[in-house]
């Protein structure tokens, strides 16, 4: 017995050590090949039409639809550019018709599924188009606007089924057409608009989903030759439809599909494999059916998961490992923590970054008030170091951009070697120079203007002709500082005939917010101000107040009167689709979209007409010099920039113009543009983001060193 | 007893229907327009035809029942007005809309509501379980030193806001220690089922449970302990220990009787605060709850959500206070109502 204890004690001993030995060898770590996503955003479910036909989607919701969604038949691309997707897309056509009309034809290649197996064909593309351009699915909450760029979209919206009799209604959509199982076409309407126009191909955009979802049950895509339909099932009528208000059955079918990640099949290289609404997070499983995205890329990673995560400890979360991806990341005091933690981490972790699509800034009321003139907008960027605000703000983490363009833009690679822009150098003395050559030399009594004046000749007055007195329905007639903390009060004041307008800005910032109390300190309360005799006025409250007051929407807080003639906020771009036009429109049904109201003097003297001939740039400019202008407006440029330019090189010089003269107008001043950091685990290989492709996208690409399989 | 309980729920009928119409008028009053901010949304989708935006705004505010008169509105909210010709409202079973979730609101308040229920019912269970033996114990051994240390950490425990204990349990025992998740309600990716899945959800939620718990000791020992002593110091607990009766039947029959009154009202009160969320907990441990919605809701002007949270915190205050009011009656004889 004790002899057989010596003999298994030695086994044991030379097991151990044989262990040990094959612990000696080239040890190589294998990994699970999942990757768990981590993002601040709370996922609502709404993964199938992320905020249905809006633009309220929340950003988590919309990785989930860009993981699950796919075979589009145009894409973006990592620069954000629409490009046709050739594994989708045997070809496709754009013409003319003898209308004038872009008629897009698109045929598919055959053999493409859905993750059930099922094929993708015409049906599954124009079902999302037809469904979605009826009441039905306004009724269900959507715009019902999907096909609004096509020609006969008005008439078909308007049909509501047989049993109801519309006038000028039509069961068939004229601009969009079954041509066969793979092929279709969708005819972008010119009288609607929206043709000519640059990016008028992107309207070929369409995605396939499969027909129970948006359909249901019972209703079919057909085309007899008139243009697509659908069956009359589609408009059946439910239970409490009145004469008065009609309700559909089908759109109780499209609230419930619009959640269900179950049911229905997916066309994007993951499918849903577990949502769990209590804990928000979101499971993905490979689609073995996805045959790849517009560049025939599948996925390799074949679990993702998508959790929710809280900002003050995310970091922590990700050198714990129990997140792989930290997305986003910006400002300077989160960025340093995760380059530390990177830098820590002895490679386990790893970093990608890009420049931010879009810059934070200070945005002017350009119709009223001081800041309605140039050079008081001038002045105001001349007194602010933008580069050291950058500095502080990012944390070094961040640059100044000059005007409202991604350094990313195709558009800015393409001209920033002949581009103009003025930087505006901080400089106290342009800032009185430019105030000065404006006329704003003059005291409350109309007399000159003396620097260290107290009272309310602290600052610079204004002779304001009739005309600019008379601006805004007469508001600066009584324009009045707000916020008098320091008991004075600064306003218009009339000195025999002429009005003069103190050098006051009302200012409106949201709190709490690190910008705004920046500015506060870095601007509104400078000394440098005070010596340019300036005054800026300081009121916070909450962004709806913020956005009443841009919009001058009574119902969000506005009084009534223009106040404020300065805001700070951020603006941003998602694709590389540039579009500004109607935004400097002077025609009152745009003003909702016009966030500076200014309104170009030079366009008053040669205004766009979108029916005339379209003029290239030179043409356009000569064209307005000889009317007096000293150049193009503003609405001109952004107008033409889309409707006149064909080709990529007119598009560019539209839009070189526009943006040097925004530069010289300062409607907004960009206060930074910041990193975004994605700080990851080092065994995902391939992770590349870009402003406009988001960790979505990047996982696509991305794969897991020595990755194995879960059991 | 019956009687008395009818006469108390007409009562809270009228308390609720008074207060449901405070509460939708202040809600109505703050300025802010939902149809104006759900268009906004559309506003690119109409660029080529603004008309059709004003248009579509229009039909919102109609849709929305925003044209009609504030008292129109609120009779429409109840459900005995009509609102578009239509019949909708709270006793219909239509509770509203949730316009930040874009779904019914009540959809959007089950799984907060079932994960705040789950992590209020063990916290308050813990609390009770720890704070009334050690408050009868500080009570019973008033004056030595191990009551003065509790009664020391308790003051310590009662001073410290919940986001500082929060965040220094964090710190020591998710990121120094690693023994317990960061943040979160389960293993990311993990889909575990029966007793692993409770396990693996115990694992999440007990530091939040235990700073729960620590946060809410100190009040509630220190209120047990001076009830417990004053009851100790009652005539009827001298005679109970002049006719010779073991203490622990002195302390858990005579004195602890006496000493629950006050304390009934406290108990009941915490059971029916497991319907409230705590936003600091449930923003700190990324727990999906009600507070965390309920903040939500209120900064993203989500109304019909917050009024419907608020009608039922209304309601569930003025039933726990019928409950307390019986329940007096069970413990105490002497004021159990039976008109």
């Amino acid at each position: 017995m004790r002899k057989f204890s010596k003999v298994l004690a030695l086994l044991l001993v030379a097991l151990l050590c044989l262990g040990m030995f094959a612990g000696c060898g080239e040890k190589v770590e294998k990994n699970e090949n999942k990757v768990i996503l981590g993002n601040v955003t709370e996922l609502s479910g709404d993964f199938r039409w992320p905020g249905f036909g809006g633009s309220s989607a929340g950003a988590s919701d919309q990785d989930i639809n860009r993981l699950t969604t796919g075979y589009s038949t145009m894409e973006t691309n990592q620069n954000g550019a629409y490009v046709w997707n050739q594994t989708v897309v045997k070809e496709h056509s754009e013409v003319e018709d003898e209308n004038g009309n872009l008629v897009v034809t698109v045929e598919i290649n055959p053999g493409l599924k859905f993750s059930d197996g099922s094929e993708v064909k015409a049906v599954n593309y124009l079902a999302y188009v037809l469904a979605f351009s009826t009441n039905v699915s306004v009724n269900a909450g959507h715009t019902g606007m999907s096909g609004q760029a096509f020609v006969g979209f008005d008439s078909f919206k308007a049909y509501v089924g047989a049993d109801v009799e519309v006038k000028g209604a039509t069961k068939e959509f004229a601009g969009v057409r079954l041509l066969g199982d793979y092929k279709f076409s969708l005819t972008v309407s010119k009288e609607a608009g929206f043709y000519p126009y640059y990016y008028a191909n992107t309207y070929g955009a369409v995605t396939p989903y499969p027909l129970d979802l948006v359909l249901g049950e019972g209703v079919e895509v057909k085309d007899d030759g008139n243009g697509a339909y659908l069956t009359d099932a589609w408009y059946k009528k439910a239970a409490d439809s009145t004469a008065e208000t009609l309700t559909y059955e089908k759109s109780e079918h499209l609230k419930a599909a619009r959640y269900d990640v179950t049911k229905y099949a997916f066309s994007g290289p993951y499918t849903i494999s577990a949502w769990d609404e209590s804990t928000k997070e979101v499971t993905l499983k490979i689609n073995p059916e996805f045959a790849g995205n517009f560049e025939g890329q599948k996925p390799a990673i074949t679990t993702v998961v998508y959790v929710k995560i809280v900002s003050e400890t995310q970091l922590d979360q990700l050198k714990n490992g129990v997140i792989d991806v930290l997305a986003n990341i910006t400002g300077g005091t989160d960025t340093k923590a995760a380059l530390d933690a990177m830098k820590a981490s002895e490679g386990k972790l790893a970093e990608n970054h890009y420049q931010r699509a879009g810059y934070g800034k200070i945005q002017f009321e350009c119709d009223f008030g001081p800041t309605m003139f140039n050079e008081v907008r001038q002045a105001i960027t001349y007194l602010l170091d933008r580069n050291a605000f950058c500095s502080t703000f990012t944390g070094g983490y961040g640059q100044v951009v000059h005007g409202p363009y991604s350094p990313d833009f195709a558009q800015w690679l393409a001209v920033k070697d002949t581009i103009q822009l003025n930087s505006y150098e901080y400089s106290l003395a342009s800032a009185k120079k430019v105030l000065e050559d404006n006329g704003w030399v003059y005291n409350s009594k109309g007399e000159a203007y003396v620097e260290g004046a107290t009272g309310v000749d602290a600052v610079r007055y204004k002779k304001l002709t009739a005309e600019e007195a008379a601006a805004c329905d007469g508001v600066n007639k009584t324009y009045t500082s707000v916020a008098n903390t320091d008991g004075v009060e600064y306003k218009t004041v009339k000195v025999g005939n002429d009005y003069y307008m103190p050098l006051v800005i009302n200012w409106f910032g949201t709190t709490p917010n690190d910008v705004t109390d920046l500015i506060g300190t870095s601007l509104a309360n400078s000394a440098e101000v005070t010596s340019a005799g300036m005054v800026i006025r300081s009121t916070t409250g909450d962004f709806d107040k913020l956005l009443g007051e841009i919009y001058r929407e009574e119902s969000y807080g506005y009084g009534g009167t223009p106040t404020y003639g300065m805001f700070n906020l951020a603006t941003g771009w998602n694709s590389a689709i540039y579009d500004y036009a109607f935004n400097w429109s002077s025609d009152p049904k745009y003003f909702g979209y016009s966030s500076n109201k200014f309104f170009d003097p030079d366009d008053a003297k040669y205004p766009y007409d979108i029916t005339a001939e379209k003029l290239s740039y030179a043409d356009a400019l000569a064209a307005a010099k000889a009317a007096g202008a000293e150049n193009l407006g503003m609405d001109y440029l952004s107008m033409a920039m889309v409707y006149n330019a064909k080709t990529e090189a007119e598009y560019n010089e539209w839009w070189k113009a526009y943006i040097e003269k925004w530069n010289s107008l300062v409607p907004d001043i960009p206060l930074y543009s910041n990193y975004y950091y994605d700080i990851y685990n080092s065994k995902i290989e391939n992770y590349k983001t870009s402003p406009f492709w988001g960790c979505a996208d990047a996982v696509v690409y991305a794969t897991i060193k020595n990755a194995v399989e879960a059991e | 007893m019956g009687k008395y309980i009818l006469k108390r729920l007409g009562y809270m009928a009228i308390v609720t229907v008074i207060l449901s119409f405070l509460m939708f008028v202040v809600y109505t009053m703050i300025p802010f327009d939902r149809a104006r901010a759900e268009v906004e949304t559309l506003k690119n989708a109409y660029k080529n035809n603004p008309e059709g935006f004003q248009q579509r705004y229009e039909e919102l505010r109609k849709e929305m029942g925003l044209d009609e008169n504030i008292i129109v509105r609120y009779f429409g909210w109840i459900g005995v007005a009509p609102i578009n010709g239509k019949y909708q409202g709270l006793l219909q079973g239509d509770f509203g809309y949730s316009y930040i979730h874009d779904r019914p609101a009540q959809e959007v308040l089950v799984e907060p509501m079932k994960n705040t229920i789950f992590i209020n019912l063990f916290a308050t269970f813990l609390a009770l379980g720890i704070t009334i033996p050690m408050g009868i114990f500080c009570a019973v051994h008033r004056g030595s030193k191990r009551d003065t240390a509790i009664q020391a950490g308790t003051i310590i425990g009662y001073s410290i806001p919940i986001f500082i204990t929060a965040i220094l349990c964090v710190w020591f025992f998710a990121i120094v220690l690693g023994i317990f998740p960061v943040s979160g309600m389960k293993t990311p990716g993990s889909n575990y089922t029966g007793m692993k899945k409770f396990f693996d959800q115990m694992k999440y939620m007990a530091l939040p449970l235990i700073v729960m718990t620590l946060s809410s000791l100190g009040g509630m020992t220190r209120y047990v302990r001076a009830s417990m002593t004053e009851a100790l110091s009652m005539d009827c607990i001298r005679t109970a220990r002049a006719k010779g009766l073991r203490e622990k039947v002195v302390i858990y029959s005579h004195a602890w009787r006496n000493a629950l009154i006050p304390i009934v009202t406290l108990v009941i009160g915490w059971f029916l605060s497991i319907f409230s969320g705590s936003i600091m907990i449930e923003n700190i441990f990324g727990l999906n709850g009600m507070g965390l919605i309920y903040i939500n809701s209120l900064t993203g002007k989500d109304f019909e959500v917050v009024l419907l949270l608020q009608m039922f915190y209304v309601i569930v205050g003025l039933l726990g206070n019928l409950l307390i009011d019986i329940a007096y009656g069970f413990v105490d004889p002497r004021i159990r109502v039976n008109k």
